[in-house]
């Protein structure tokens, strides 16, 4: 076959065209780690790679958004335990409110509980941030407003929130609640705090009564009324402390869930998107050689042409 | 007998048919790198014998002709094979190019990353502010009443309106370079359309008085090369040398008259299409780099543009048709999220940007602590949208890209094939057409050597007409 000049010229840079772009489209691998930049590298990885982007961004999300609730959930939890700790000084006092004290006793236990009821709407008004955690979804004020008569004793303490509450998304399609309101006496809807009609629960109603008998000396309303009533109220404090730890306990395993997801997902996208490194630099050795090899025939070929005008007398 | 003068003249003729020979010899050389140069070979005869008393005796050589060695059939093909190169190269240019100003381009490292506030505010791609936003929302539903919260939603908000601007505008810059692409193209055409009827003249000329017009069959032959890159064409070969070339089924060029011209024209779009110019006759062209051009803008980059202001649209549409149903931090409800209606104008409701208490969270009244409405435009993420094929926006997107994607890389993967192909031809014409050095350098000193003997013979003849003369003064 009869070879032109400009023939092998012309192959030859076709080749070292082509080895170059070999050797970049390599060393871009290498360098970046990535088999899959532009769309046009791997349209259907590309896709994939895309889509399981969004799913990693997402879930990142979540962990963030139970990092929050944990956060609030805590607040909460803590308020919940305080209370609590009020409860069983209230039953307490109850208790020991008897025919066997004596008036000045009566009287230092009513200043205490008037102590106590001040505590527990403290409490109540517990912040997380700017938002109030008990006063369901009307959180922007004080959810509790003490009012006291000229003696300081407690004459009423009012609720201004309501009875909703917010979810939040833990995981695609899985929301959950980490508040409270403070009290719902509608029959239905979250359990109140403070105040739930189904349960016999209105802590602070009670707390003013216990207060007020104390003061009036009327222990027999004290054992036949205030007591039973501060029971319900810290039988129903007592399951919002164990609900509040059960919400976190579930909180941590959606994070751990999360956490574990995350890592398939970035398995996923390295198994994509990623590149076999060795496989990659030995490629890239190879297509060196190839070019050196390529430009060393070039040399040849070239010293040939030489060789041959030489020949010219 | 030929005599002592015929044969002094033999001996001429020689050395000016060897002289001819080093000289075109001399042309294939000078044209040794001219990818356009057809080599040439002399043709040389034995010249015309005369009678004498012992028979017919030779008169030596003369050059025939200088013919040109070429392949037309060969060379048909090339031109086929130049148009689909065009085609595909152009296509390649204006994907390539629309897949820069998309900016679509994946990073491993932020994809994996778990930055805690869950976005990757790092890239500017589409899809990543899409996320950003979706998450954005999230924050806003846990935290309804964080102001921080509320204007990181506005910020992702505004860098997604942004970004879709930002391609809507460049895509369309792009459309316009490719409009003008295509007048550049029929321009650059209709000049060798009549570079291509002037040099039929001159063949035709050339042709008539007997001579040969090598050199200009050579450039003619290059500017329908050149021609055919631009855009398939049919050419008829006429009995005095000239090529007749059609377009579309549409005679350009009859013999040396350039008949018609190529011109754009408005469909009432503003996407330029080909036509005749003085018949207005619209071609329906089917290669060259100038229909590459044409099914680029109007294929894939329209779909693109189309899919990206779908896209967009819709995102205005559902955003807007939940968040109008809230409740600012103030009680204020209405309001729209989104204004605009496509991706060239999608931007965030300019109250937001400087006030995110406004920002429409609550689903009822004086609850400030409600997120329902944050919930639902958060969950919108994952929800099937009608207007996109019933995916979510970013699966919407993530198909979009690939089918982009494809497009290109069938591009691609066209032009590498027709670079094979092209290679192959150009070889083969090479090895019929090409000037290879060492044919010609043999061919050098193969006609040097013949002038060297066919002197010989004029000094012998000298000498013997020296001693002819000789013998008379003595």
């Amino acid at each position: 076959m009869r070879i032109a000049g400009t023939s092998y010229t012309d192959s030859m840079v076709n080749q070292l065209d082509f080895l170059s772009a070999q050797q970049y489209q390599l060393q871009n691998q290498v360098s970046t780690g990535q088999s899959i930049t532009a769309p046009s590298d791997n349209p259907a990885g590309m896709a994939e790679a895309l889509n399981l982007q969004a799913d990693n961004s997402a879930l990142t999300q979540y962990a963030q958004n139970i990092s929050t609730l944990q956060t609030r959930a805590t607040i909460a939890g803590n308020a919940l335990t305080s209370l609590q700790t009020i409860s069983e000084q209230a039953s307490e006092i109850a208790t020991s409110a008897d025919s066997t004290a004596t008036p000045a006793e009566l009287q230092a236990d009513a200043g205490e509980v008037t102590q106590l009821i001040q505590q527990a709407a403290q409490l109540m008004n517990t912040q997380d941030g700017s938002q109030y955690v008990f006063g369901g979804t009307a959180s922007g004020s004080a959810p509790f407003i003490v009012t006291t008569d000229a003696n300081g004793n407690v004459t009423a303490v009012t609720y201004s929130g309501n009875t909703d509450v917010a979810e939040s998304e833990i995981s695609q399609g899985v929301t959950t609640t980490v508040d409270a309101p403070g009290e719902n006496n509608t029959g239905t809807g979250p359990r109140g705090v403070i105040s739930d009609s189904r349960y016999g629960a209105d802590f602070f109603n009670h707390l003013i009564s216990l207060q007020n008998d104390l003061q009036a000396g009327n222990t027999s309303a004290i054992a036949s009324t205030d007591a039973p009533n501060l029971t319900n109220d810290d039988n129903n404090i007592i399951y919002q402390v164990a609900s509040n730890g059960a919400t976190q306990t579930r909180l941590s395993a959606a994070a751990s869930f999360a956490s574990t997801q995350q890592s398939g997902l970035q398995t996923s996208l390295s198994n994509v998107a990623g590149v076999d490194l060795t496989q990659t630099l030995t490629q890239l050795s190879q297509t060196n050689n190839a070019y050196q090899a390529a430009l060393e025939t070039s040399s040849q070929f070239l010293q040939m042409q030489q060789y041959v005008l030489s020949l010219l007398p | 007998m030929l005599g002592l003068f015929n044969t002094l003249n033999l001996g001429a003729r020689a050395l000016q048919a060897e002289q001819i020979g080093v000289e075109v010899t001399g042309q294939n050389l000078a044209n040794a790198n001219n990818p356009a140069y057809s080599r040439q070979t002399v043709v040389l005869q034995t010249s015309t014998p005369t009678p004498t008393s012992i028979g017919m005796e030779g008169t030596g050589v003369e050059a025939a002709s200088i013919r040109q060695v070429t392949d037309q059939l060969l060379n048909s093909q090339i031109q086929s094979e130049a148009s689909v190169g065009g085609y595909w190269n152009s296509q390649q240019s204006a994907l390539q190019n629309a897949q820069t100003q998309l900016d679509e381009f994946f990073n491993l490292d932020s994809a994996s990353s778990t930055s805690s506030d869950g976005s990757t505010t790092t890239s500017q791609s589409l899809s990543d502010q899409l996320n950003s936003l979706f998450n954005a929302f999230q924050s806003v539903a846990t935290s309804p009443t964080d102001l921080t919260a509320r204007q990181s939603l506005v910020n992702a908000a505004q860098s997604l309106a942004s970004s879709f601007n930002q391609a809507s505008q460049n895509l369309s810059a792009l459309n316009n370079q490719l409009n003008t692409s295509v007048s550049t193209g029929v321009a650059s055409a209709n000049q060798l359309l009549s570079d291509i009827a002037s040099l039929n003249g001159q063949i035709a000329k050339a042709t008539a008085s007997g001579a040969t017009a090598n050199d200009l069959m050579d450039s003619r032959e290059q500017d329908l090369e050149n021609l055919s890159q631009l855009v398939n064409i049919q050419t008829t070969t006429n009995s005095d040398n000239t090529i007749s070339v059609s377009i579309g089924g549409q005679q350009l060029v009859s013999g040396s008259n350039l008949s018609d011209t190529l011109a754009t024209y408005d469909p009432g779009n503003g996407q330029l299409l080909v036509q005749t110019a003085t018949s207005a006759t619209p071609l329906a062209l089917t290669g060259g780099s100038i229909q590459g051009t044409i099914d680029a803008r109007d294929g894939t980059l329209t779909t693109l543009r189309n899919n990206l202001d779908t896209m967009a649209s819709s995102l205005i549409t559902q955003v807007n048709g939940i968040y109008s149903n809230g409740y600012d931090l103030n009680g204020n409800t209405g309001a729209n999220f989104f204004t605009g209606t496509n991706a060239g104008d999608i931007a965030v409701n300019s109250n937001l940007v400087n006030d995110p208490s406004q920002v429409q969270a609550a689903g009822t009244a004086n609850a400030t602590g409600d997120n329902s409405v944050a919930l639902q435009l958060a969950q919108l993420g994952n929800q099937s949208i009608a207007a996109l094929n019933n995916e979510t926006f970013s699966g919407a997107y993530a198909l979009d890209v690939q089918n982009f994607g494809d497009a290109l890389s069938n591009a691609n993967d066209q032009v590498s094939n027709y670079s094979s192909v092209n290679t192959m031809l150009l070889n083969q014409r090479d090895s019929e057409s090409g000037v290879s050095l060492e044919e010609e350098t043999s061919n050098l000193i193969t006609y040097q050597m013949a002038y060297e003997s066919s002197s010989k013979i004029i000094t012998t003849v000298d000498q013997m007409l020296q001693t002819l003369i000789d013998m008379k003064s003595t």
